[in-house]
């Protein structure tokens, strides 16, 4: 607790010399360079989690499209296929998924996008 | 040629008694067995509810067979007793062999691989375990 609020008095510091509302953004950049200022603000650096292939962590060497639940978090409620950036699928597994994705929707296990 | 594997999932109306249901796969049986393919499993999945609307129906009894042949025309023939079976609404042919030819040798790859790696692995662990082992001794004799 100490340890934080230290901190955010320097900041304030040179923000009341200034303008307020300039103040964190142009002298309170490079100052509250630590890791505390940027997060709180949640604007400048985020760190982006990396996402992994849910099918190359259980090491799938088939995806069955029988397994409607085990699909279900790849498609969008109205049934879209979702894009690899978005659930970050590798390529060879996402080729398998698109596959088993049609053939369960063949069969009424998932629905199709124009559905009703 | 060589022998094809292939998965066939058919929905029956909901309102079928089951006896129509087995009738339909007896039917597909002797089928198969007339042209010289062979019925592997059958199982049945029950009544379920489908994704979508079919023929104004939105549950259906599910049936799942695997059937193994070396000639494809089996399943042409299967298909059209299905279209022309009245309780059947919905029916598909999936066929499967290659796809599961290439998870055996993708399988056969990674047992490979990891009968091959354990060296390597073992390697690693048994340096970094043994400087830590010397000062917990020192700790050990001074407290």
């Amino acid at each position: 607790m100490a340890e934080e609020n230290a901190p955010m008095q320097q900041s304030h510091g040179p923000s009341s010399g200034g303008m307020r509302s300039s103040g964190p953004g142009g002298p309170g950049g490079p100052g509250g360079g630590r890791p505390g200022g940027p997060a709180k603000r949640g604007k400048r650096s985020f760190v982006r989690k990396k996402k992994v292939c849910r099918f190359c962590v259980d090491k799938a060497d088939f995806i069955d499209y029988k397994k409607a639940e085990i699909l279900a978090p790849f498609i969008q409620e109205r049934g879209k296929i979702l894009p690899r950036r978005m659930t970050g699928t590798c390529s060879r597994h996402q080729r398998w998924l698109t596959v088993a994705i049609k053939r369960a929707q063949n069969i009424a296990l998932l629905p199709f996008a124009a559905e009703l | 040629m060589e022998e094809r594997q292939y998965d066939l999932i058919f929905i029956c109306r909901p309102d079928t008694p089951e006896a129509d249901v087995d009738k339909v796969i007896a039917t597909l049986e002797s089928t198969a067995t007339e042209k010289g393919a062979k019925i592997e499993s059958v199982a049945k999945w029950g009544r379920k509810r489908m994704a979508y609307r079919v023929q104004k129906l939105h549950e259906g009894y599910f049936v799942y067979m695997v059937i193994k042949t070396t000639h494809g025309e089996v399943v042409k023939e299967l298909e059209r007793r299905l279209k022309v079976a009245d309780p059947v609404i919905k029916y598909l042919t999936v066929r499967l062999d290659e796809e599961l030819k290439r998870q055996e040798k993708l399988k056969r790859h990674r047992e490979r691989r990891a009968a091959r790696r354990p060296r390597k692995v073992a390697a690693a662990p048994a340096t970094p375990v043994a400087p830590i082992a010397p000062p917990s001794e020192q700790s050990a004799p001074t407290a």
